[in-house]
């Protein structure tokens, strides 16, 4: 009995021996602890974030990506390079250099297109340095609006187009957190055995319009499967008009910018040189005007404008002509004097070279109104000879103007006399027009600066009709370059994007990262409308631009809640995020973005007939973008089914094998004991 | 994984506690009961564990010798519990050998008395798998699986399946081998059942090293088969030792 005791203890020792000598070895490296079954869930479905692409559609029918149906499409992920010929569709992960010549594939091939389930595209860092310029959009973008006749000049060189198809599988743009999940899984792989598991991706990208079966704008608004393209654009005017006042008005120098861009992915399209770096521009030069005094004597009146929905068809502009037409609330105090004036602000953040910062200035036409606005652009451009500052004028070779707002305003009155301020002369210098590409780094904030400071001293020259340069009041117009570099990184980033300060200053932000893209227009259009349908940029122009332009009454302001002010000629600005907002004196207006083509009635959208007075609205495409639930893609490795049957046959032998063996001894036992 | 690995996973963790329930237990309602409330047992000692052991956790990842620790104390703690379990069972016996008198009944039989500890240990090991290895299968019912770093050549679920099936071995046949141990006052039987939780217990901590799970569970099924063939051995020698004392007196 000893015997066996000790001989027991001896192999429980040596069995506990040899369980600890490996683990002194290696401990060392990752554990990711799992400590609950949703971690387990976490790590075993690894959810992928980045941006997708939505489906658009307009009058003739749909562009964009979607899911094909109504399932989730799960495909197995192989590289572009690694592509042969099999008859399951995959998912093919896309370097951002093979995009371009990926997608313009999959257009012409119709057996290559049928191999794809969904399309993942890496856009990391390294691989920004292959590309010397990607651009989904048009050679001449919006060419249906120009108001010349050559509509085949080749603005944009980098164009490839891709944006304005239609794919039948998601495309997704992976961020930077989504490319390092994807490479970790597809690494884990070369560890295991490659038989029997599969990495997959998960694409839950279901469009409302492809459920119910709405293929193009018409149906789909019928349908109540998509809203319009649109938003709120916002005009200010230094210094306050008075509306009831019986003064003669002065005529109007008006400054116009554009918010909005767009890319082949819906939310990741900062559009920072075209056209966020005129919207910049703009505000810094407000931000300078304000610090002048004595705008009241000035001859004429300054008026921002900063339009959204430019990129869908000039939505901004047009709505904004429109309701100048007819006289509405939106507008008023604009109406009843003339604008003599236009200086729009394109793209200007990448006017720095060679150290001097070169600005071309594109008429609409030879007018006296055109020369007398160049002519004060080159005056500012002296006064300001530190900054190392050239304006040009465009070359008479180009067409006409390029692709801007003014094709709007000219299409809408030919005799419009105007100018165009850009980076460019003959084609766009930015090689990223309209990409995800385009953001801050493609743009250089010196070259912004340079921009709002002559434009801010050319807008003070134009007011005052004043040609002197010596004037002291000019030269003390100085652009604060570091609030200029600030408000790049609120729009143009994610860090801090529009958590920064000096937004938050004027709104409570419901997104950290700007997305430059017009979106939707919510509810009905009006010019006062609910705040909560109006997106952040827009919100944050109208409090800045009220704020800037403002007069302060006295040195009292009082303060403001649920946005009312006593007074009729004041506004409630700095009123979200639970604050008491301040009343000031200021003209600020929000004017509904959206197509002359559509009327809102009853909660509902409809498409009015073409008619031939609104030249424009005839060759609106009337863009819409479908209505959806939830955007996600996840990852995860998948056994062949195989393998699963396998598991299963195994289970049941186990049970079976047991329940013999049971009934083997019981029945052993019994005759055991019954052998007496 | 698809609803067919799920279930089975789930049979190859349970399947063969399933048919000895359906073939010796179910036929029996104290045996039922006898597991019922050997399972609750087992419960209420981790969850006492773990309450003792809350200040210390979470423990780090990358040292082995608080697992070590944690091992050996659950261990004697839940072999502290199990020589409780049989002086209550050892009560009730008593109880239920003293109405048998009274009421002219005979005795309760050797088969009796194995049968009931091994319900005991079956309930044990029901409740070993359950906890540590269904509990963790939901996520196995669906498409994904999961390989684990460090036993990259098996899905985790089988892993975790194939180690819930070599506990329910061990943890049922040690409660036959214990309760004899016990009855009798053979220390060779009493002590082995401890000195075989503590081996396997420990035995899982080799499944921290990489790779180390294809040494670690063929070692761990050594051990479950050694109890096997141990308990069978035992069992057998007593009903030989039964039989012939009956064929003795009868």
């Amino acid at each position: 009995m000893a015997m066996g005791l000790t001989r027991l203890v001896a192999i429980a020792f040596a069995l506990l021996l040899v369980s600890i000598l490996p683990l002194h070895v290696s401990l060392a490296g990752e554990i990711t602890s799992i400590e609950s079954v949703p971690d387990l869930q976490k790590l075993m479905y690894v959810a992928v974030d980045g941006y997708p692409c939505v489906r658009l559609l307009n009058l003739s029918g749909e562009i964009g990506c979607s899911n094909p149906g109504l399932n989730k499409v799960v495909a197995p992920i192989i590289k572009l390079k690694d592509i042969k010929d099999s008859d399951q569709q995959h998912t093919i992960l896309v370097t951002a250099d093979e995009m371009e010549d990926f997608f313009t594939r999959v257009s012409s091939d119709v057996s290559f297109a049928s191999k794809i389930g969904g399309v993942l595209v890496e856009s990391g860092s390294s691989f920004q340095h292959k590309l010397t310029g990607f651009s989904p959009d048009k050679k001449f973008p919006q060419a249906q609006f120009s108001p010349y006749e050559n509509v085949d000049y080749k603005w944009n060189s980098a164009a490839s187009s891709i944006m304005w198809k239609n794919y039948n599988f998601p495309v997704y743009l992976l961020s930077e957190s989504g490319i390092s999940a994807v490479q970790e899984i597809l690494s884990k792989k070369k560890m295991k055995h490659e038989t029997y598991t599969t990495d997959v991706a998960e694409f839950n990208m279901v469009m409302e319009t492809t459920k119910a079966g709405t293929h193009n704008s018409e149906a789909c608004l019928q349908e109540g499967t998509c809203l319009p393209l649109g938003g709120y654009s916002v005009w200010s005017s230094l210094p306050p008009i008075s509306v009831s006042s019986s003064n003669k008005r002065k005529p109007i120098v008006l400054t116009v910018a554009s918010m909005d861009s767009a890319s082949f992915f819906r939310d990741k399209s900062f559009g920072a040189d075209s056209p966020i770096s005129g919207l910049v521009a703009l505000l810094g030069a407000v931000d300078a005007l304000s610090r002048v005094d004595g705008f009241d004597n000035l001859k004429k009146q300054l008026v921002f404008l900063v339009l959204t929905g430019e990129t869908w068809g000039y939505l901004g502009s047009r709505r904004f002509l429109h309701e100048l037409d007819l006289h509405s609330d939106a507008v008023a105090g604009l109406t009843d004097t003339s604008i003599e004036t236009v200086l729009e602000l394109g793209s200007v953040g990448k006017g720095l070279s060679g150290g001097v910062n070169t600005f071309f200035a594109h008429k609409t036409r030879v007018s006296s109104v055109t020369n007398m606005t160049v002519d004060a652009l080159k005056i500012a451009q002296d006064s300001l000879a530190s900054m190392k500052i050239k304006i040009l004028s465009a070359d008479s070779a180009n067409p006409g103007i390029p692709p801007s707002s003014l094709m709007a305003f000219m299409k809408k009155n030919p005799q419009t006399s105007a100018v165009v301020l850009e980076d460019f002369d003959t084609k766009f210098v930015n090689k990223f027009y309209h990409s995800h590409l385009d953001d801050l780094s493609n743009i250089n904030s010196s070259s912004v600066v340079a921009a709002a400071s002559v434009v801010a001293r050319t807008l003070y020259i134009l007011a005052s009709d004043n040609k002197d340069t010596s004037n002291s009041a000019l030269g003390s117009i100085h652009v604060n370059a570091s609030f200029v570099e600030e408000l790049l990184t609120c729009l143009l980033a994610c860090e801090p994007g529009l958590s920064c300060n000096l937004v938050k200053d004027y709104i409570s932000p419901t997104n950290t990262c700007p997305g430059n893209y017009a979106g939707v227009i919510l509810g009905e259009p009006s010019s006062k409308p609910y705040l909560g349908y109006v997106g952040d940029v827009s919100r944050f122009l109208w409090n800045f631009l009220a704020d800037k332009t403002s007069v302060q009454k006295g040195n009292t302001t009082s303060v403001c809640s649920k946005g009312v002010c006593s007074k009729s000629d004041e506004v409630c600005i700095k009123a979200e995020s639970n604050k008491e907002g301040a009343c000031v004196v200021s003209t600020t207006r929000y004017v509904p973005a959206y197509s002359t083509r559509l009327k809102y009635n009853d909660g509902a959208w409809t498409i009015l007939p073409q008619n031939s007075s609104d030249s424009m609205g005839m060759v609106d495409p009337v863009w819409t973008e479908s209505n959806w639930d939830t955007i996600r893609v996840r990852v995860y490795t998948v056994q062949h089914s195989a393998y699963d049957n396998a598991v299963l046959v195994a289970g049941i032998t186990v049970t079976t094998l047991a329940y013999i063996g049971i009934m083997a001894t019981k029945s052993l036992i019994t005759k055991a004991l019954k052998q007496d | 994984m698809t609803v067919a690995a799920g279930i089975g996973y789930a049979l190859v963790a349970l399947g063969p506690s399933l048919s000895l329930f359906v073939s010796v237990i179910s036929r029996k309602p104290f045996l039922i009961l006898t597991v019922l409330s050997s399972t609750l047992l087992w419960l209420v000692s981790l969850i006492i564990l773990s309450g003792l052991w809350r200040p210390f956790l979470p423990l780090k990842a990358n040292v082995w010798w608080p697992y070590a620790l944690l091992v050996v104390t659950s261990v004697c703690f839940q072999e502290g519990l199990r020589f409780l379990f049989w002086k209550v069972y050892k009560r009730l016996e008593d109880v239920l050998d003293s109405f048998a008198d009274r009421i002219s009944r005979p005795r309760l039989f050797l088969t009796d008395k194995l049968q009931i500890a091994l319900a005991g240990g079956l309930g044990h090991g029901v409740a070993h798998a359950v906890f540590f290895c269904l509990s963790l299968l939901t996520p196995a019912f669906g498409p994904a699986t999961f390989y684990v770093e460090r036993c990259s050549k098996v899905p985790f679920f089988l892993i975790s399946a194939i180690i819930g099936l070599a506990f329910v071995t061990i943890h049922t046949f040690s409660m036959v081998i214990a309760f004899e141990g016990y009855a009798k006052g053979n220390r060779v039987d009493q002590v082995i059942v401890p000195v075989i939780h503590l081996a396997a217990g420990m035995l899982t901590l080799v499944n921290f090293a990489s790779e180390g799970c294809v040494i670690g569970v063929p070692l761990l099924y050594l051990v479950a088969s050694l109890t096997l063939v141990h308990c069978g051995k035992m069992v057998w020698q007593r009903l030989l030792e039964t039989r012939n004392q009956s064929s003795a007196s009868g």
